[in-house]
């Protein structure tokens, strides 16, 4: 395909399309810890609080150095963090409530910051509003070096306390029973996310951050049970978004990189939730339609070996289906004698009579002692 | 006392923005014209002379096309005697402050004045105009036009007065109009190429016959995709175009992704310089005015793609 | 450090945990000896969970101290093992038995350390001891109740601990873990461990545990089952006319009056 060649060949496409994986995975392997410790609205606070931050750091500098900007929005996210933690802490207020809050408020400081500096700082501020929704195709090679540099030091931080988050997302006060700095261990894994998120500020914006962080972690949890292996699906999944979304929007004009990733997500997202063999929605929808199969063929076959264990010969011991019918209250009577035909457990005689096949009483005895040995 | 602290912290910071516009319109016996963009604003003051009080809403450097009006901007509209508005949607996320307005305050769509013939649609935009009017300074002469017949019927008192005015002011855009024809008829005709973050310069491009390509579209609000990158790239390595340009109101992150990626296949682009484009440049500098602005694009269009200022 | 001849496995002093001013524990004093089998009983919002967790550091306290076998809990928190209640965790979480089972190592691991051989072997011997080593690969959200306590037990086994705190470890399980889990503890026992479980079924108190704490806020009554469990005890701690079930037959159940003890009851205590 001459759209995968043209990702190496050509500067831009290759440059988004690095960028845009590395962000994805970076912030789908946060995302799932986030996820799980049903923090998920913490990465969309994080985002929107960068905002204060970034126009903040502007101010204070003058400038619109990439360096800066980021490390605005990352002491904005963080204080956000913090603040959400303080509250939940000596408040009564509960997680989702202290996020919303902190959320608003700091983002509505920072459009309110951002309104009053285009007012007043003249020529120099002029795309600072674009961090709000990011500008993915303005990614350079020196974008690239900070994110993997980032990335990398996120990656390290995750391999090396690795045992010490997972206890502390499943059982933080068995953590801290063992002596393990709970406390710590949360801001450390809260900065993660910070510094994850803050990678993406430029491709994606502030609003659709929470989308990269989240979307990842609830496709993949779908797909495994395992810790690692969620951590290392939802990276995959927020990299191949990030890459698909980079050429999708390359080849249509005037089709925006950001948005295009998190459409790319939620189509992923979507279709896990679908799709998934144990977790999905349809997948539950066959078990059940299966399950109930299966109760109709063996109450059915139930019947049919009780009323034939009363005669001398099981096998020639033809019931009319009415009979079963009667016993059961009708339901499912017609679709079970079919399905044990099916499986040759059952025949149906010239008369319309259904009788028992010798498969069909070991089957029907077989049921009905294990029945029995269940104490059912 | 720490609650109180932070109140009058956000009325410090909500003094400045709300300005102290609040005087009503003809206390001091001008007449109070509220200009969205600082180019409109430029024509009141030119049309109305010391007639007029302007206040202009967007300062140097604002994107009009993003702005939205705030409170201070609201009592601003409100004590206005009339309201001059770019128009053809330049503002666009003001308007619904400005319809609202507009139902019980005189107002005036400069730009909308120009006979629907002359303006220019963009391909694929269903049939929105273009409103980045006043880079045709022929056009915006007519634009000043309309402003003039505004403040008749605002004040019919002085309308001759505002004839003279708009006279002389239409006078001194038909020599800038020539300068600029005269000095962007210099670039080669190899080299009549102009790029910039936006597409902004379609009505300069028409009037003075250069080629024109913007990165995003007619309104910044659209995000260029990454194809629109690669096609631009492209583009300039193909045509070895000299040089390209950024715009004080838009973020130069894309326009410098652009270079890089000429770079990669093997041309370099320089940078051609800074052009005003939605907005005027700070008060006080030779660029805070109208034509300062035009001055400054036209020549740094020229000397940047291998022409020579007219004199 | 802990003299083999230190009898007090768990020594509180003054403990008090307040909540938003509310008291939750008020002024308990707790000696412990070893190798006793202790239930920890009262009504609910006694401060039951809450003394397991003061005790342990993972509540502030807001005056208190605590001993265990004689040094500071801080210094000796490898003695201890815990198991929380069942529903404090999400079970859904993604992770099998076995790797719930190995965080019981984690604490002895330290920083950086994965675990290795030796902290499976460990983890498989103790779902052994539990009886659910042919589950050691199975996601957690396929457990009955009655399993998931047993993968709980097996964690707090793992860390081959001398003082047990349990809560509510017979909450919600079927009766063949109930008595798989009270063999196991009296086998800890037998071992000179200390156990300490909040309980809450009176009717099974004499007979599976040696040491009853009766709590209601304050400490109401300590010590033997034989001396301490008794009707006037129960009175103060559970309030009212609650009639005590042991002395009853089965059949009879105790008259619910509706009351929920705890609360305004303060002024009656005597510790």
């Amino acid at each position: 395909m001459t759209l995968l060649a043209e990702l190496v060949t050509d500067y831009t496409l290759r440059t988004v399309s690095l960028g845009s994986a590395a962000l994805g995975a970076v912030a789908g392997m946060l995302g799932a810890f986030a996820v799980l410790r049903r923090q998920s609205l913490l990465g969309d606070a994080v985002s929107h609080a960068a905002l204060p931050g970034i126009v903040l750091a502007f101010v204070v500098t003058g400038a619109k150095t990439p360096l800066a900007l980021v490390v605005g929005a990352a002491l904005a996210g963080w204080a956000a963090a913090l603040l959400v933690m303080l509250v939940v802490r000596t408040t009564r207020i509960k997680i989702d409530t202290a996020l919303g809050l902190v959320l608003s408020v700091f983002f509505g400081l920072g459009l309110l910051l951002l309104s009053v500096v285009q007012r007043h700082a003249g020529a120099a501020q002029a795309g600072l509003d674009s961090f709000l929704f990011g500008q993915a195709a303005a990614l350079v090679g020196d974008d690239l070096r900070t994110m993997a540099v980032l990335g990398a030091v996120v990656v390290a931080g995750l391999l090396l306390l690795w045992k010490e988050f997972k206890l502390l997302s499943f059982d933080p006060g068995f953590a801290g029973a063992l002596g393990l700095p709970v406390r710590g261990l949360d801001v450390a894994l809260t900065t993660l996310l910070v510094v994850a998120i803050v990678i993406g500020l430029q491709t994606v914006g502030v609003v659709l951050m929470s989308a990269v962080i989240v979307a990842p972690a609830a496709a993949a949890r779908q797909w495994t049970d395992r810790l690692g292996r969620l951590v290392l699906l939802a990276g995959a999944f927020g990299a191949a978004s990030g890459l698909i979304g980079a050429l999708v929007s390359s080849s249509v004009e005037r089709l925006p990189t950001g948005p295009t990733i998190v459409l790319t997500l939620t189509l992923l997202t979507l279709a896990s939730l679908l799709f998934a063999p144990r977790r999905g929605l349809l997948a539950a929808r066959v078990r059940r339609l299966r399950q109930r199969r299966r109760v109709a063929v063996d109450s059915v076959l139930a019947d049919l070996y009780r009323l034939a264990s009363q005669h001398d010969d099981p096998t020639r011991a033809p019931h009319a289906p009415d009979v079963l019918r009667a016993m059961r209250d009708g339901a499912g009577t017609g679709r079970g004698l079919e399905l044990l035909a099916e499986r040759g457990l059952a025949a149906r005689e010239a008369d319309g009579r259904w009788s028992l096949t010798p498969a069909g009483v070991d089957a029907g005895r077989r049921l009905l002692d294990g029945d029995a040995e269940a104490g059912a | 006392m720490r609650r109180l602290g932070a109140l009058t912290l956000l009325l410090l910071l909500l003094g400045p923005a709300s300005g102290c516009g609040g005087g009503g319109g003809r206390d001091d016996g001008r007449l109070h014209v509220v200009a969205t963009t600082g180019q409109v604003g430029e024509l009141a003051r030119l049309v109305g002379g010391d007639l007029v009080r302007v206040t202009v809403l967007m300062g140097p450097g604002v994107d009009p096309h993003l702005y939205k009006a705030t409170f201070g901007d609201v009592e601003r509209l409100r004590s206005a005697d009339l309201v001059a508005v770019s128009g053809l949607h330049l503002e666009a996320k003001m308007g619904e402050v400005l319809t609202r307005v507009g139902e019980h305050l005189p107002s005036v769509a400069v730009a909308e004045a120009v006979p629907p013939a002359r303006l220019l649609a963009p391909p694929g935009s269903d049939g929105a105009h273009d409103p980045h009017v006043w880079f045709d300074v022929a056009l915006w002469s007519l634009a000043g036009d309309a402003l003039r017949d505004a403040l008749i019927r605002v004040d019919p008192e002085h309308a001759a007065a505002y004839r003279a005015n708009a006279d002389a002011a239409r006078a001194e855009l038909a020599a800038l109009d020539v300068w600029c024809r005269d000095t962007l008829a210099t670039i080669p005709p190899a080299q009549r190429v102009l790029i910039t973050a936006h597409d902004a310069f379609a009505y300069l491009g028409h009037a003075y016959g250069l080629e024109v390509r913007g990165l995003q579209g007619i309104s910044t609000a659209t995000e260029a995709g990454t194809g629109d990158v690669q096609g631009l790239a492209a583009f300039i390595a193909e045509r070895r175009i000299p040089a390209i340009f950024v715009e004080t109101s838009v973020s130069r992150r894309a326009i410098d992704a652009v270079r890089a990626a000429v770079r990669a296949r093997g041309f370099d682009v320089a940078l051609g310089g800074t052009l005003f484009s939605d907005a005027l440049g700070d008060p006080g500098t030779p660029a805070g005015t109208y034509e300062g602005t035009v001055r400054h694009n036209v020549r740094t269009i020229a000397e940047a793609l291998g022409g020579k200022a007219a004199p | 450090m802990n003299a083999p001849a230190d009898a007090c496995a768990v020594q509180v002093t003054d403990l008090t945990v307040a909540y938003h001013e509310r008291p939750v524990l008020w002024d308990i004093d707790l000696d412990v000896p070893a190798g006793k089998l202790m239930a920890v009983l009262g009504p609910n919002g006694a401060g039951k969970t809450t003394l397991i967790k003061a005790i342990l550091g993972l509540v502030p306290t807001a005056a208190g101290d605590v001993r265990i076998h004689g040094g500071a809990y801080a210094e000796n928190r490898r003695l201890v093992g815990y198991v929380p209640q069942r529903g404090s965790v999400d079970w859904d979480f993604p992770t099998t038995v076995l790797d719930v089972v190995m965080m019981g190592r984690y604490g002895a691991l330290g920083w950086f350390r994965r675990p290795g051989r030796r902290e499976r072997e460990q983890a498989l011997a103790a779902l052994e001891k539990v009886g659910m080593a042919d589950f050691r690969d199975r996601q957690i959200s396929q457990l009955s109740g009655g399993q998931q306590q047993r993968v709980f037990l097996a964690r707090a086994l793992v860390q081959d601990a001398r003082v047990y705190f349990m809560d509510e470890p017979f909450q919600g399980v079927d009766a063949r873990t109930e008595r798989a889990i009270i063999d196991l503890l009296k086998e800890l026992r037998e071992k000179g461990r200390t156990v300490l479980v909040v309980h809450h079924d009176l009717q099974t108190v004499a007979e599976y545990f040696d040491w009853v704490l009766l709590l209601n806020v304050r400490r109401i009554a300590c010590g033997p089952v034989e001396t301490t469990f008794t009707d006037e005890n129960l009175r103060l701690a559970y309030g009212g006319r609650v009639e005590f079930l042991q002395r009853k037959a089965p059949a009879d159940p105790a008259p619910d009056d509706g009351r929920t003890p705890g609360f305004g009851f303060q002024g009656r205590i005597r510790p």
